[in-house]
C-alpha cells in the first residue's frame, strides 16, 4: 500500500502553516507561550463538523426540500443559498467551542488577549481542515496519480485559508469578550465574511465564474480582516502606549528650538 | 566635525530569510515544470509560468547578497542609510526631531520584514509605516523622526553611533 501523494503536501503545509502562524500569534501576544496551546483543542473540530453536522445537514435540507443532490444551478434558489450559508453558521460557532474549557476562557482578559485566542483557535481549526481536506483527496482516485508536488496549491491555499479562519474567530472571541449583542454582532460578521471567502468556490462550483476568479475570492474578505485587525491592534497599541513608552530610550527631542538631550 | 563616519548595523541571520525564501520560490517554480513534462499538453504555459515564478524569487537572493552592503553614513549635513544599490534614505540632520529606541510592533500588511531583517517601508501597529534599513525587524529599532518620516536602523555600536549623531546635530 503506497502513501497517497497529498498526504506528504499535506504534512509540509500543516507544519508550515503551523510555523508561520504559530510564529506570529507568539509575537503578537508579546511572546507568550502559554497562548500557543490553543493551537491544539480545534485540531479535530473540522473533521467533527463536516462529518458528524454538515453532511447530515445537507443531507436533511435535500430530503426536507425534496432536491435531488449535484443538480447546480438548477436546484432551487433556496437550496443554493441555505448549501452556502451551512459551512459558515456551522464552523464559526465549533471553532469557538475549546473556549468551554476554562483555560482558554482565562486568557481572554482583555481584547488583547481575545483577538490571541481568536487567532490561536481559528489556526489550530484551519491547521485540522487541511488535514481534513487531504484525507479527502486522498479518497479521489483521479488525484492519485499526481506527484506530491503537484498539490503546491494546496498549500498557498491551505496556508492562507488557516490565516483567514483564525481572523474569523478573532471577530467572536473579541464578540464574546465584549459580551451582550456584540456576541451575536461578532458570530454574525464572521458567518458573513466566512460566506463572502466561500463565494468563489461556490460560484466556480455552479459553473458561473472560471477557477482562476475563484482563486481571488479569498481577497475581499482577508482585506476587510486585516482591516479590522490593524485598527483593533492600533487601539490596543494605544490604550497600553504608556508601557511601550516606559520601555523606550529616547536619546534627543527636538522641542522647537529647544532640544532635549538626556 | 565635517569627517565622514560609517557605523555598520548589528548582526543578525536575516540574510538566511532572504536567501531562502528566494529558494523556496525558485525550487517551486522547478517543480512545476517536473510537473508537466516537455512535449505534454501544456507545457508551454507551465514553462511560462515557472519563468515568471523564479523571476520573483531572484530579488530575494540578490538582496541577501547586498545584506553586506548595509551601513550607515553620518556627516556633517545628513545621515544616509544605504542597502545595496536599491536602498538611500538621505537624512537631513536639520530636519531630525527625535532619536529614540524601541520596540515596534507587528502588522499584517505587507512588506519586506523577516526576523533579522526590514527594509523600505514597513507598516507597524503602533507607530505607523517606517523606513527601515535594520537587522532587526521589531526589537530595539533605533527611530529617527522628522516631520515627515520616520525611518529605522539597528547600529551595532548604539552608544557610538547616537553621540556622534547628537554631536553634529548640536554641535
Amino acid at each position: 500500500m503506497t502513501l497517497p501523494p497529498i498526504y506528504i503536501m499535506a504534512v509540509i503545509t500543516i507544519l508550515l502553516s503551523a510555523a508561520l502562524w504559530g510564529g506570529v500569534l507568539y509575537i503578537l501576544s508579546g511572546r507568550d507561550r502559554r497562548l500557543l496551546w490553543l493551537l491544539l483543542p480545534g485540531l479535530p473540530l473540522s473533521a467533527v463538523v463536516n462529518l458528524a453536522i454538515k453532511r447530515p445537514l445537507v443531507l436533511w435540507l435535500g430530503e426536507a426540500g425534496n432536491v435531488e443532490p449535484g443538480l447546480g444551478l438548477a436546484s432551487p434558489l433556496w437550496f443554493i443559498v441555505a448549501l452556502s450559508f451551512v459551512p459558515p453558521v456551522t464552523e464559526e460557532a465549533i471553532k469557538v467551542l475549546p473556549l468551554l474549557l476554562p483555560g482558554a476562557r482565562r486568557r481572554m482578559d482583555g481584547r488583547t488577549g481575545a483577538m490571541g485566542v481568536g487567532l490561536a483557535l481559528g489556526f489550530s481549526f484551519g491547521l485540522g481542515e487541511a488535514a481534513y481536506l487531504a484525507w479527502g483527496v486522498a479518497q479521489a482516485p483521479e488525484y492519485a496519480g499526481y506527484p506530491w508536488y503537484a498539490f503546491t496549491g494546496f498549500l498557498s491555499e491551505r496556508t492562507a485559508v488557516t490565516l483567514v479562519h483564525g481572523l474569523l474567530t478573532m471577530l467572536v472571541t473579541v464578540g464574546i469578550w465584549h459580551g451582550g449583542w456584540r456576541i451575536l454582532g461578532g458570530y454574525l460578521s464572521a458567518v458573513l465574511l466566512h460566506l463572502l471567502t466561500n463565494l468563489g468556490a461556490i460560484l466556480y462550483q455552479l459553473g458561473v465564474i472560471p477557477a482562476w476568479i475563484a482563486g481571488l475570492g479569498l481577497l475581499p474578505s482577508l482585506l476587510i480582516l486585516a482591516f479590522v485587525f490593524e485598527r483593533w491592534r492600533r487601539q490596543a497599541a494605544q490604550a497600553g502606549d504608556h508601557e511601550e513608552r516606559a520601555a523606550e530610550v529616547v536619546y534627543f527631542e527636538r522641542k522647537g528650538d529647544e532640544e532635549r538631550q538626556p | 566635525m565635517s569627517g565622514e563616519l560609517v557605523f555598520r548595523p548589528r548582526k543578525s541571520a536575516g540574510w538566511l530569510w532572504l536567501a531562502g525564501i528566494g529558494l523556496l520560490i525558485i525550487g517551486l517554480s522547478a517543480l512545476m515544470l517536473l510537473v508537466v513534462p516537455p512535449g505534454e499538453e501544456g507545457y508551454v504555459a507551465v514553462l511560462v509560468t515557472s519563468i515568471l515564478t523564479a523571476a520573483l524569487g531572484l530579488p530575494f537572493l540578490v538582496l541577501a547578497a547586498w545584506y553586506p552592503t548595509m551601513r550607515y553614513e553620518l556627516d556633517g549635513e545628513a545621515l544616509t542609510l544605504r542597502y545595496g544599490p536599491v536602498l538611500t534614505y538621505r537624512i537631513p540632520l536639520d530636519q531630525i526631531e527625535t532619536i529614540r529606541r524601541r520596540n515596534l510592533s507587528l502588522s499584517l500588511w505587507s512588506s519586506l520584514r523577516f526576523p533579522g531583517i526590514a527594509l523600505f517601508g514597513v507598516a507597524y501597529s503602533d507607530v505607523g509605516t517606517v523606513k527601515m534599513c535594520a537587522t532587526a525587524a521589531l526589537n530595539g529599532i533605533l527611530l529617527v523622526e522628522t516631520a515627515k518620516e520616520k525611518y529605522g536602523l539597528t547600529p551595532a555600536d548604539e552608544a557610538a553611533f547616537v553621540a556622534a549623531l547628537q554631536a553634529r546635530i548640536s554641535p
